[in-house]
């Protein structure tokens, strides 16, 4: 009898997974694979959002986006008005994971294409298997090299990376010691996971061939309980600008050791993904006043699609659009504007046609110069911006063709 | 006895064919994998009773010579098994030695020390990647390279690794070692007034371990196409060994493949039904299981199982 | 002096560690159970602390003690449904019940504030004081000193008074003490519930510096097996001194060898200590 009860409940567990949805395509599939728990969840979550965000817009129109492109169509026009479905998957930020999902969404959810993963441990093996199995794959987010290093043709990345970052920093940088102030000396501050290392680094190197001098490179321990070593050893060198490559705990931390030991570099710049997290400025923002950040986001002016866009986002998180999650949203419009170009939901239709993808800057949400893949998949035209927190908002201040604002140097923080 | 081995053959033989999925087949070599790793847990864990959380010295070692070796010197990921195995064994016995002084729960202190000690080295060790982790071949170049598109391959790969780590255990159980281990389980001093070197067989037990481990997290290595220092080296491997032992039964033969068997497809159902949400249920409903298997039935569910059959005599006796 | 402001940050830091460690070398010594979900019990009084300001307002005694009576009702019922039955059984059990349980905590916290990072309002702007050249944050040093006062005031509790008498009993020989007329289940009780609320003060003096995040359980708790081990199974005062100098030995490290060997140096002290002299400076084995 407990034999037959075992079995049935594998049974129930079994016929719970997903069958395979017959019909036409009134309804696009795509598979979303983020880290919606473990220690990334929060940028997994908010990813989300603002891809949740985006498929609404997609699927309704709205007269305010009709720049973007499908910002004002119901569903996809070339697809008979397909709505794009999204399903989301959590990887847990274990790559063995997410290359299970990545399994599940294309053998048994069907999805047309797949967006993903943050991590790069992640999304390294798991586009493996969208290569494998033929799936376009567009990455909004993670920054490794090795994605797109590997000679595959189904991987596209619209995302700046490590090395997009660095040269903003070295324009910035540059005009700034142009223009007579002094800034000779950096320091790098990364944590030792794959982001802080990779990014790290290529800053580094960046800068170093730009001709500025490295003081020192304090590379720490990602989730410390205490950072005033690090604080102190920045302190001893005394580099005139200072970048930190950081997760949200540790930029809180940071700003809040800084305070504490009422020591600050004269230029503290703040790689985004800690320094741009809604939490950050929540937490700790009135005590770091000036932090030097970059974007490829700004919200714009009232009444533009930005401002919408965040508006919605907003309305939906109660807390505005973030880069990363915005890049994110980002690599999703330009996925689907894509499938729609192909007007079909054929694998290699949809390759082709992100293959072949043009878009310009007032057709785009982030501050790129547009959207060209080259034949790595690499976005040609990812760029982005250096900005600066005033108040509670950050302020774009570079390049000059962008900037809502001037530098306001050297750091205030929180005097 | 003879008649249940040769049914459960012929089931793991025929399984892939059942499940024409890929993601079944994925999962169901997951649990043939995760099942090595567990008997090789088991066979110092559960037969020789040295409880380490710390196994995952030796799958990440196993999981990183195959990548090192093709990262630096574009060869073959399998010439690195071999090499991967000399080093779990000389980590096997250089921390055995004074590891195996300690009892009880220094043992597990110091296993989880030891590999926390080497995740985070190899987290700041540039020539192995330190955080980026290691890649892999990203299609096969040759037959050697193992890649697959499916996880088929995979799968008999993992069952006859299976084979050799369950066949080894069982010869150990009826050899001279296993009566050993077994006299040391119940009671070192006793043993040792006796003249067991324990500190020699347990040094045995943990080497075998070690081989089988590493083995696997090569295997790992070959079918993932990459590694980085937490996913491999992290203490969720070694408590997740210890869980699927302990689950089935430790010191059980069929112990570790019956906790895998159940452990993964929950793991993996669980995720793909309530991971989308974010909102952590998956690990809750784990530690629950936990939790409740730890209360209620140490012995895992063999013992469960050994119960009811015993009822079921007394029952018949009665009647 | 750039030396001196790092040895009295690790002294600050090691204090907090000595308070939520002690309670830990209590129940290893008295019961023998390892308590894998310790660290989640400092982050649920962190959690508790979080809730206190922003749902009742309350100031930091307040909190603090809310955190202690909430903790030390979790830690008996803990004990009462969980610990007393499991620790009758094999070692394997015991170690992994208290896994189970700190997952459970962890994620149902998640569940509830999921993974936004919060800190405790107001404490962004909490000052510092210089004393002489160094300079101390006031969350830091108020957290320090508090913990310090309450890691020595367990020790005189057990040490000086028939309760605690009671308890050591329990943990030195239970057969005796129950002899003596002594319910070691009820001491026992008491002594997770102790250990829980010290756990809970620690997180909420932590709370005040720190930010949370029903992750942060997982790296405090191998803090605590570290402590713990240097200082001795089940002895409070080698929790309280070795806290200190693990404290001191991090903050070193990270300053004059390299912040991320900061770690490294902590887990090679843990190994050698094991090796070497695994009661630990104050124990007995």
């Amino acid at each position: 009898m407990r034999n037959v009860l075992v079995c049935g409940i594998v049974l129930v567990l079994l016929g719970f997974s997903p069958t395979v949805q017959a019909g036409a395509p009134a309804v696009v599939k795509i598979g979303v694979i983020e880290p919606l728990s473990g220690n990334a969840a929060a940028a997994g979550q908010a990813t989300k959002a603002a891809i949740e965000v985006a498929a609404d817009i997609i699927n309704r129109g709205h007269p305010e986006l009709a720049r973007l492109p499908l910002g004002n169509t119901a569903g996809m026009p070339n697809l008979g008005g397909a709505k794009v479905q999204v399903i989301f998957a959590d990887h847990q930020g274990n790559p063995s994971v997410g290359q299970s999902e990545t399994l599940r969404l294309i053998t048994q959810e069907k999805v047309v294409a797949l967006q993903g993963a943050y991590h790069s441990s992640v999304t390294v093996p798991a586009t493996a298997v969208a290569e494998r199995y033929g799936i376009p794959w567009m990455v909004g987010d993670s920054s490794s090299l090795v994605i797109n290093a590997r000679g595959f043709k189904w991987i596209f990345r619209s995302t700046p990376i490590g090395s997009n970052y660095a040269e903003a920093y070295l324009g910035f940088l540059t005009d700034l010691s142009k223009s007579g102030g002094k800034v000779k000396t950096f320091a790098i501050v990364n944590e030792n996971t794959e982001y802080g290392t990779s990014v790290g680094g290529e800053i580094r190197d960046v800068l170093i061939k730009g001709g500025f001098t490295l003081a020192v490179q304090i590379p720490y321990s990602a989730n410390s309980m205490d950072l005033s070593a690090e604080v102190l050893q920045l302190k001893q060198k005394d580099p005139d600008v200072a970048i930190f490559v950081s997760y949200t705990s540790d930029a809180l931390l940071f700003t809040k050791t800084f305070k504490a030991l009422d020591y600050s570099p004269r230029m503290v710049i703040g790689d985004d993904t800690g320094f741009s997290d809604p939490s950050y400025i929540q937490n700790v923002g009135v005590i770091a006043q000036g932090v030097v950040n970059r974007t490829a986001w700004d919200i714009g002016k009232p009444g533009s699609a930005t401002y919408r866009i965040n508006e919605m986002y907003k309305a939906k998180t109660g807390v505005g659009l973030d880069d990363t999650s915005g890049r994110n949203m980002q690599g999703f419009f330009a996925l689907m504007e894509a499938i729609n170009r192909a007007g079909s939901t054929q694998p290699e239709a949809i390759r082709k046609a992100l293959a072949e993808t043009n878009l310009s800057p007032d057709q785009l949400m982030m501050g790129y110069r547009g959207i060209r893949y080259d034949a790595t998949g690499m976005n040609t035209l990812a760029s982005t911006y250096v900005n600066q927190l005033v108040g509670k908002e950050y302020v774009t201040i570079w390049p000059e063709s962008a900037a809502h604002g001037s530098l306001m140097w050297p750091f205030k923080g929180w005097r | 006895m003879r008649r249940g081995w040769l049914a459960l053959g012929v089931v793991l033989l025929a399984a892939p064919l059942a499940f024409q999925d890929p993601f079944y087949e994925r999962m169901i070599a997951l649990v043939l994998l995760w099942a090595v790793l567990a008997s090789a847990w088991n066979i110092v864990g559960g037969y020789a009773g040295q409880v380490s959380f710390g196994h995952a010295m030796f799958f990440g070692v196993g999981a990183y010579l195959p990548l090192l070796v093709y990262t630096h010197w574009k060869g073959a990921p399998v010439l690195g098994i071999p090499v991967g195995i000399a080093v779990s064994v000389g980590i096997a016995v250089l921390i055995g030695i004074p590891t195996f002084r300690l009892h009880g729960h220094y043992l597990s202190m110091a296993t989880i020390a030891v590999a926390e000690l080497i995740r985070l080295l190899v987290t700041n060790w540039e020539f192995v990647g330190a955080a980026r982790g290691l890649g892999g071949p990203a299609s096969g170049r040759t037959i050697w390279d193992f890649c697959y598109r499916s996880s088929i391959p995979y799968y008999y790969i993992f069952l006859v690794v299976l084979a050799l780590v369950l066949g080894f255990t069982c010869w150990m159980e009826q050899s001279r070692m296993g009566y050993y281990l077994r006299a040391v389980k119940s009671g070192e001093r006793a043993a040792r007034s006796l003249g067991v070197s324990a500190p020699r067989y347990k040094l045995y037990a943990m080497i075998a371990s070690a081989v089988f481990t590493s083995l696997a997290g090569s295997l790992y290595a070959l079918m993932l196409g990459f590694v980085d220092p937490d996913s491999v080296f992290g203490i969720l491997v070694s408590v997740q060994m210890v869980i699927m032992a302990a689950l089935g039964g430790t010191g059980t033969l069929i112990g570790p493949l019956v906790g895998a068997a159940l452990l993964i497809p929950l793991q993996t159902f669980a995720n793909s039904l309530f991971g989308g949400q974010g909102n952590g249920l998956t690990f809750i409903l784990y530690g629950g299981i936990i939790i409740l298997l730890s209360r209620f039935e140490p012995g895992g569910l063999l013992e469960i199982w050994n119960h009811h059959l015993a009822r079921k005599g007394r029952k018949g006796r009665t009647e | 002096m750039i030396a001196l402001q790092v040895v009295v940050g690790g002294l600050l830091l090691g204090a907090v560690y000595a308070l939520f460690s002690s309670g830990l070398t209590l129940i290893w010594g008295m019961m023998n159970v390892v308590n894998f979900a310790h660290g989640d019990f400092v982050m649920l009084g962190m959690y508790i602390a979080y809730l206190a300001v922003v749902v009742l307002h309350a100031g930091p005694l307040t909190f603090t003690l809310l955190a202690a009576v909430v903790l030390f009702l979790l830690g008996g019922v803990v004990y009462y449904l969980l610990i007393r039955q499991v620790m009758r059984g094999p070692m394997l059990a015991q170690i992994l019940s208290t896994f189970g349980l700190a997952l459970v905590m962890r994620y149902t916290v998640f569940w509830f504030f999921s993974a936004t990072f919060v800190t405790l309002p107001g404490s962004a702007l909490g000052g510092n004081v210089k004393l002489g050249s160094i300079l101390i944050g006031i969350p830091q040093l108020v957290a320090g000193i508090i913990a310090m006062v309450l890691t020595i005031g367990m020790h005189l509790l057990l040490t000086r008074t028939t309760l605690g008498s009671q308890i050591l009993a329990v943990s030195e020989d239970r057969q005796a003490a129950m002899l003596m007329g002594i319910r070691p289940d009820r001491m026992q009780a008491l002594a997770w519930g102790l250990a829980s609320a010290s756990a809970g003060v620690a997180g909420a003096l932590i709370a005040t510096f720190y930010y949370l995040t029903p992750t942060v359980g997982e790296s405090l708790v191998l803090i605590a097996f570290v402590v713990v081990c240097f200082g001795g199974f089940g002895s409070v005062p080698g929790a309280m001194l070795s806290g200190l100098i693990i404290g001191l030995i991090q903050a070193a490290s990270a300053y004059y060898i390299g912040p991320v060997y900061k770690d490294v140096v902590v887990f090679a002290l843990f190994v050698a200590i094991l090796w070497v002299r695994p009661q630990g400076l104050l124990g007995t084995v």
